[in-house]
C-alpha cells in the first residue's frame, strides 16, 4: 500500500472513531442529531450530551491517543527497544506520582495545575530511564528495561497508594482517574492540554530526520552530520511532554504507546516522517475506540479506556517479546 | 561472623519494634516480658507488639528467599515476584474476595499467585529467562489491569480495604497469619536445603551444568516453584509489601560477595527490612499508620535506582 493511502486510511478511521464517540453512549444519538448538534442546529437532551459530554471526551481522547502513541514511537528508538512504551518505562507512573503530589501535599484542584505537576514527575522519570537506556552502548536489553520500568511503575505505585490511604475523599476521585479514562473530561481540559500536546509534536516534528538517523545508531548518525546529543534531548523532551500532558489529563493509559507504532511500522516502513504521523492517527483511534468499547461493554457502567487498552495491549507485549 | 551480624541487627530491630510505641518499653523489659512473662508490660509486649512484629519477621524472610530464589533462576536480580506477576495475581483475588466476600481472603490470595506463577510459566517457559521475565511482565500489567476493574466497579469503603491490602500493612496481624508462612517455611526446609546446593550451580553455563552432570531445565523448573510457592503464601499473609523480595537479595549477594543471593541472608535481611519498615510505619507520623509496604517501597525504590545506574551494562 503506498504511503500516503495510509494516511488517508487512517483519517478515515479517526472520522468513523470520532463519529462512534459522538453517537454511541449509554443513549445512543443518531449521526444526522450529531451533525446537527455540533452545527448548532439541535437543542434539547441529544444536543447537550452530544456539544457538553461526548465532544470534550472524545477531543481529549484524541489528544491523548496523538500523545501517547508518538511518545511511544520516538521512546522505542530512543532506548532502541522494541516494547518502550511511556507505560513500560515508568514515565507515565512518574507523572501520575506529580498529579497526586499536587492533589494530596499542594492541594492543587485544577488541571492546569496538575499538568505542570505530571510533567515535572514524567521529567524525573524519563530522564533515569533515557539515563539507564544510554548507558549501555548497544541500547538496554528489552529485559532491563521492562523489569526497570515496572519496577518505578511499582514503587511509585506504593507511594501514591501510601498518599492516598490518608484521605479517604482524594483516593475515592482518584482511583477512577488512575486507571486512565476519558469520562468527565471537559473542553476547557482538552484546551488547557493542547499547547502541551502541540508543543510535543511540534519538537517531534522537528527530530524526525534525526531519529531515522539514531535508529542506525549514534557513529553512523554522526557521520550523516547529525548532533546526537541534541536528537536525543530533543525527542526525549518531546516524549515526556506527550506523556506527562496525557497522563496529567486522562490517567496513566497504558499500551497504545507500544502497539500503534508498531503496526504504523508495519504500514509505512521506518521513516520517522511517516511513522509519527501514522502513529498518531491510529493512536487517536486506538483510544476513541477503546472509550466507545467501554460505554458499550457493561452499560449502565462504564469499563474505563485504559483497562480496555491495558487488556487488548498484554497480548502485544506478549507477541512483541515472542517474535524476537 | 557475617551471618552472626545479621542476626544481632535483626534481633536489635525486633527489640526495637516490640519497645517503641504509644507506650515506650525499656528494652530490658521487653526482654523479660518476652522471655519469662509477667510484670506490668505484659499485655502491650505479648499481645499486641510481638505477634505482630513476628509476623513481619517471617513474611519479610519469606519474601526475601522467594526473591532470592527467582532472582538466581533468572538471573536477573530485578525480577522478583513483585514484579513478574505473582504479587498481581495474589492481589487481583484478595481484591475480588475483599470487595465481595464470596471467599476468605488468605486462601483465594494464595491460589491466586499460584496461578498468576503458573500463567507466567506456560507463556514463557523456563527454558530461557529471558522471555520468562518478560511474560511475568506482561501479564503482571494485565492482572493489574484486573484489579483496576475490580477496585473501580467496587464500594468505596470496599476498594479501600482492597487497596490497603495491595499495599502491605501488618494493622491488626499477627500469629494467626504468621503460622501459614511458618508452615510452609518448615515443610520447604528439605527442598530450600537443596535449593542452597542447587543455587550454586545456576551460575553455570547451562552446557557446562549438563557436563557436570546436572540437568538445568529441571533445576531451574523446581527453584522456581520453590520461590514461588514461598512467596505467594507470604503475599496472601501480609499482603504486597513491594520491594522486599527485589532489595534483600542484592543485599544479601553484596554482603556475601557471591555470585548468586545466599538464601540465609537473605531471609534475616528480608527480615529485618519489614521489622524496620513496619516500624517506621507505625511511628514516623504516628497516629497516622503507615502501611508496611509504603515504606519498603519508599527505601526500595531509591535502591533499585542506585542499582540501575551502577549496572554497566544494563
Amino acid at each position: 500500500m503506498k504511503r500516503s493511502a495510509v494516511l488517508v486510511l487512517g483519517a478515515l478511521l479517526l472520522g468513523v472513531a470520532v463519529a462512534a464517540s459522538l453517537a454511541i453512549g449509554a443513549r445512543s444519538v443518531p449521526l444526522s442529531e450529531v451533525l446537527a448538534a455540533l452545527l448548532g442546529e439541535l437543542t434539547g437532551d441529544n444536543a447537550v450530551i452530544v456539544r457538553d459530554m461526548r465532544l470534550p471526551r472524545t477531543l481529549v481522547g484524541i489528544e491523548v491517543g496523538v500523545a501517547l502513541a508518538m511518545a511511544g514511537a520516538m521512546m522505542q528508538t530512543l532506548t532502541r527497544n522494541p516494547i518502550a512504551e511511556p507505560r513500560i518505562l515508568g514515565i507515565s507512573a512518574g507523572a501520575s506520582t506529580g498529579v497526586v503530589v499536587a492533589i494530596a501535599l499542594f492541594g492543587v484542584g485544577t488541571l492546569g495545575g496538575w499538568i505542570w505537576f505530571g510533567l515535572l514527575g514524567a521529567g524525573l522519570a524519563g530522564t533515569l530511564v533515557f539515563a539507564v537506556a544510554a548507558r549501555a552502548r548497544e541500547g538496554a536489553s528489552p529485559v532491563n528495561l521492562a523489569l526497570a520500568g515496572a519496577a518505578i511503575d511499582a514503587g511509585l505505585g506504593a507511594l501514591i497508594y501510601g498518599l492516598l490511604s490518608i484521605d479517604a475523599a482524594t483516593f475515592d476521585q482518584f482511583r477512577f482517574w488512575v486507571v486512565g479514562a476519558l469520562s468527565g473530561r471537559t473542553s476547557q481540559m482538552a484546551l488547557q492540554v493542547l499547547p502541551f500536546v502541540l508543543a510535543g509534536v511540534v519538537l517531534a516534528a522537528v527530530s524526525a530526520r534525526g531519529l531515522d538517523a539514531l535508529s542506525l545508531g549514534d557513529d553512523v548518525a554522526r557521520g550523516l552530520g547529525h548532533r546526537v546529543g541534541r536528537v536525543r534531548i530533543t525527542a526525549g523532551a518531546a516524549s515526556i511532554l506527550l506523556t506527562g500532558a496525557a497522563v496529567a489529563v486522562a490517567g496513566p493509559i497504558a499500551f497504545v504507546g507500544l502497539a500503534v507504532p508498531h503496526a504504523a511500522r508495519a504500514l509505512v516502513g521506518t521513516g520517522h516522517r511517516w511513522v509519527l504521523p501514522v502513529s498518531a492517527l491510529l493512536g487517536a483511534v486506538l483510544v476513541l475506540s477503546a472509550d466507545v468499547l467501554g460505554r458499550v461493554l457493561f452499560p449502565p457502567g462504564e469499563v474505563p479506556a485504559g483497562v480496555i487498552t491495558a487488556l487488548v495491549g498484554a497480548p502485544v507485549l506478549l507477541w512483541t517479546v515472542r517474535r524476537r | 561472623m557475617r551471618y552472626a551480624v545479621l542476626v544481632l541487627v535483626l534481633c536489635a530491630a525486633v527489640v526495637a519494634s516490640v519497645s517503641l510505641g504509644d507506650i515506650a518499653v525499656p528494652p530490658m523489659d521487653v526482654l523479660q516480658s518476652l522471655l519469662f512473662g509477667g510484670g506490668e508490660y505484659d499485655l502491650v509486649v505479648r499481645e499486641l507488639r510481638w505477634p505482630r512484629t513476628l509476623l513481619a519477621a517471617v513474611g519479610g524472610a519469606a519474601l526475601a528467599i522467594g526473591g532470592a530464589l527467582i532472582q538466581s533462576v533468572t538471573r536477573n536480580p530485578l525480577a522478583s515476584p513483585d514484579i513478574i506477576g505473582i504479587t498481581q495475581g495474589a492481589g487481583l483475588a484478595a481484591t475480588i474476595a475483599l470487595t465481595t466476600g464470596i471467599v476468605s481472603v488468605a486462601p483465594a490470595a494464595t491460589a491466586g499467585g499460584l496461578l498468576a506463577a503458573a500463567a507466567v510459566f506456560a507463556f514463557g517457559g523456563a527454558q530461557t529467562s529471558r522471555r520468562f521475565v518478560l511474560a511475568g511482565v506482561a501479564i503482571a500489567f494485565a492482572l493489574r489491569a484486573g484489579i483496576e476493574i475490580v477496585l473501580t466497579s467496587a464500594e468505596t469503603l470496599d476498594a479501600q480495604r482492597a487497596q490497603i491490602w495491595l499495599i502491605g500493612s501488618l494493622n491488626g496481624r499477627g500469629f494467626e497469619e504468621a503460622a501459614p508462612i511458618g508452615v510452609v517455611l518448615a515443610l520447604t526446609m528439605a527442598p530450600l536445603a537443596w535449593a542452597a546446593w542447587a543455587l550454586r550451580t545456576t551460575s553455570l553455563d547451562d552446557d557446562v551444568a549438563r557436563g557436570i552432570g546436572v540437568r538445568p531445565v529441571a533445576r531451574r523448573y523446581g527453584l522456581a516453584a520453590l520461590g514461588v510457592v514461598i512467596a505467594a503464601t507470604a503475599t496472601a499473609q501480609i499482603g504486597a509489601v513491594d520491594f522486599v523480595a527485589l532489595v534483600a537479595p542484592q543485599l544479601a549477594q553484596r554482603l556475601s560477595k557471591r555470585e548468586r543471593p545466599p538464601i540465609v541472608a537473605s531471609a534475616l535481611i528480608g527480615a529485618t527490612l519489614v521489622v524496620f519498615a513496619d516500624l517506621l510505619g507505625r511511628r514516623l507520623l504516628a497516629p497516622t499508620q503507615l502501611p508496611a509496604g509504603v515504606l519498603t517501597a519508599a527505601l526500595g525504590a531509591p535502591y533499585l535506582v542506585y542499582l540501575l545506574l551502577k549496572r554497566r551494562r544494563a
